[in-house]
């Protein structure tokens, strides 16, 4: 089947047509040699029985008569047909009166009831002799079929010739009828491989019949149609695409040169912040001996001077070392501030439980404020001074401001994906939301200096800590109830090193 | 109809009469030639066609009749009550020809033996039997010379016929060419007479 299966159209048609015209012709001369059979044993049948009626007609004066000579006379008469292998008469008592033999061995049957029998290749016939309604004896004569199988064969010639002929007819037939089906196909493969080739969708094949190849055609050149719209348009889009690509491109290219501008920007402005930070530090330091000499020259004043010196020059005397230790704190402050971006980054496991507990500890606390450790906070992997200065201002400053005759403070930290938040709330006066931003700049403070002991740096710094660790720090408050500082910390500091800090403040932010 | 009492009178009488002198009864085994005879005599009956005007008691019966002294014993009991052609088969016997008076019963007859016996009215049973439209039957040599029409004959140990023709058309019998052709020898008279 897979020979025929990889035949062409053309081949299966002649193949198909062939087959048909042959099968029909089989079939039908089947039927008809089976019918022509049936036909001529029904005919041998008639004449041997009538052949066998005027047989008997003939002899019974002999038979009456017992005129064995001439019976035989008689019977000899079958000698013209030569299909006769014998004829017998038998007497009334069944014995053999006459017979007549074709060939010399023959064996004669019993007599039997007027018919005929098809039996061993040959055709019986029996016949009673009767004369005037008496029954005075039996005929017998048997054919050979030889006559049936020389009409067989002659049928079977005819019908092979028949068929050799039909089939050469259907062939040149069928091999101009398949023009009809294969030549659209064949025409509509050609075009195919052209449009394959060429890549020309407007081509479209010529539809000449109405048939099934023609519905064939209609949907192909539909399908072409289709083709032909789809292509323009996957061409449009093309087009289209490459305009945004080579926008895109131009954006990125614009995006790169600004990034490296931005860096160099970013590497000039971290290059002047170091500067400013160094010199900060420098004239911090270089601002400390003086102002330490200036601090002690003034106490030197006081103490020496007591006795020299009226109320009001005491006043201003004390008040200079006021001011002095004050500038001498500020520096402190800004050294610290400094250094926290000078000093490298010397981490150490710091467990925060003792570290808060100690800070707690060195804090002069009054006996009217608590501070609560709400659950068990964790072991980080940071500089030990910046922790400590961490907690400290935010512990010191929640005590600072405290205004309640009950302080409450309260830690507690969450741990979350990759990093920790931190928070320190109080019932202290709360701040009002548009300082959030202000709390956390240098110098800033939101009570009078002289009010409140305050060098403006504390936030700052803790901010910077909390940042430069890759971390945030943030308050949430309501004025006169309390105030929640936040912060987070991300687990490690390799994140920090990566310089993935946008990433991490986002990440904190959720 | 009213004849029939006295044929059967004669018929009778017949056989009483017969039964004494007669050589062969009527009850007796007959020779196999005598019984082939026999058969024969009805088998002609079925080849012979005999002319309208033929005298008989009726139409219903066909009489076979033999004459004289005869040897056929009861040879006919197997023709007894047969049909030919729808018509009865009747075999009579009469006596010799002499002692048969009344010559109508022997008209009536359609097929008539006469038997060796009878030679010497051979020429008187002829002339009766031409008029009477009989087919007339004998084994007696010169028999259809004298102008019988069938004879048998031996041949060969076995009983065939000889037909004079002629004599059979003057008796006005049509003989059906079947067994004309059986017979061994079929004879006829040059210059037929024109009865």
């Amino acid at each position: 089947m897979s020979i025929l299966r990889n035949t062409t159209i053309r081949h299966k048609l002649t193949l198909i047509i062939m087959f048909t015209c042959i099968t029909a012709l089989v079939m039908a001369s089947s039927a008809f040699i089976v019918w022509e059979q049936i036909t001529f044993r029904n005919s041998m049948a008639r004449n041997l029985s009538i052949q066998a009626a005027m047989t008997a007609d003939n002899c019974k004066a002999a038979l009456a008569f017992e005129d064995v000579a001439d019976a035989e006379e008689t019977l000899k008469a079958l000698r013209a047909e030569s299909s006769i292998i014998f004829g017998c008469i038998y007497t009334a008592d069944e014995k053999v009166f006459a017979k007549y033999s074709r060939d010399k061995t023959v064996t004669l049957p019993q007599p039997q009831k007027d018919g005929h029998h098809f039996h061993n290749n040959s055709l019986t016939v029996f016949r009673s002799i009767n004369l005037d309604g008496e029954k005075i004896g039996t005929l017998c004569l048997r054919s050979d079929l030889h006559l049936l199988s020389v009409m067989l064969k002659s049928s079977a010639g005819i019908i092979t010739i028949v068929l050799l002929f039909v089939s050469l007819m259907a062939y040149l037939m069928s091999s101009g009828l398949k023009k009809i089906i294969s030549g659209p196909l064949l025409k509509l493969a050609d075009t195919t491989k052209i449009i394959s080739q060429k890549k020309d969708y407007s081509l479209r094949v010529e539809k000449k019949s109405e048939d099934e190849i023609g519905t064939l055609i209609d949907a192909f050149n539909q399908m072409l149609g289709q083709i032909q719209q789809h292509d323009a348009a996957l061409l449009n889009a093309n087009k289209q695409l490459t305009s945004e690509v080579a926008e895109r491109k131009k954006a990125e290219a614009t995006l790169e040169e600004v990034n490296k501008d931005l860096e160099t920007t970013v590497r000039e402005l971290s290059r002047s912040n170091r500067e400013l930070q160094d010199f900060a530090h420098i004239t911090a330091h270089d601002l400390k001996a003086p102002l330490r000499a200036i601090g002690t020259l003034a106490e030197w004043l006081a103490e020496s001077y007591a006795d020299k010196f009226d109320a009001e020059g005491k006043e201003q005397i004390s008040l200079l070392v006021g001011r002095s230790q004050r500038m001498s704190k500020l520096i402190d402050g800004i050294l610290r501030y400094s250094e926290v971006a000078r000093t490298g980054r010397k981490a150490e496991k710091v467990d925060l439980n003792t570290l808060v507990t100690e800070i707690i500890r060195g804090i002069d606390l009054p006996d009217n404020i608590e501070i609560i450790i709400k659950n068990r906070l964790p072991t980080v992997e940071y500089e030990q001074t910046r922790m400590t200065q961490v907690f400290q201002n935010l512990l010191t400053n929640a005590v600072k401001y405290m205004d309640k005759p009950e302080g409450h403070i309260e830690i507690n930290f969450t741990e979350h994906d990759g990093f920790w938040k931190f928070s320190i709330a109080d019932n202290g006066p709360g701040i009002e939301e548009k300082y959030y931003g202000k709390i956390f700049k240098i110098f800033q403070t939101l009570s009078p200096r002289d009010e409140v002991e305050s060098t403006g740096i504390g936030l700052p710094l803790v901010k910077k800590i909390i940042e430069n660790y890759g971390g945030e720090i943030w308050v949430e408050s309501k004025v006169g109830i309390g105030s929640i500082f936040f912060f987070t910390l991300p687990f490690s500091t390799d994140a920090l090193k990566n310089g993935n800090r946008l990433l991490i403040s986002a990440q904190a932010k959720t | 109809m009213k004849r029939k009492t006295p044929s059967l009178i004669i018929l009778t009488l017949f056989f009483f009469v017969a039964a004494m002198p007669s050589p062969a009864r009527a009850d007796s085994q007959p020779t196999p030639e005598y019984q082939v005879k026999a058969a024969f005599l009805y088998n002609f009956v079925k080849f012979v066609q005999w002319p309208e005007e033929k005298p008989a008691d009726n139409n219903d019966i066909i009489t076979i009749a033999v004459i004289g002294n005869h040897k056929f014993g009861n040879a006919f009991e197997s023709v007894k009550g047969k049909k030919v052609r729808d018509k009865k088969i009747i075999v009579k016997f009469f006596s010799r020809f002499h002692d048969t008076n009344d010559k109508n019963d022997l008209k009536k007859c359609h097929l008539l033996f006469i038997c060796p016996s009878e030679k010497q009215h051979l020429n008187d049973i002829i002339e009766i039997a031409g008029q009477a439209n009989i087919l007339t039957v004998a084994d007696m040599n010169g028999f259809i010379q004298n102008g019988g029409i069938i004879q048998f004959i031996m041949q060969d140990k076995k009983v065939r016929f000889q037909i004079n023709l002629s004599a059979a058309r003057r008796a006005k019998l049509k003989i059906r060419s079947q067994l004309l052709r059986l017979a061994k020898k079929v004879v006829e008279e040059k210059s037929p007479k024109k009865d």
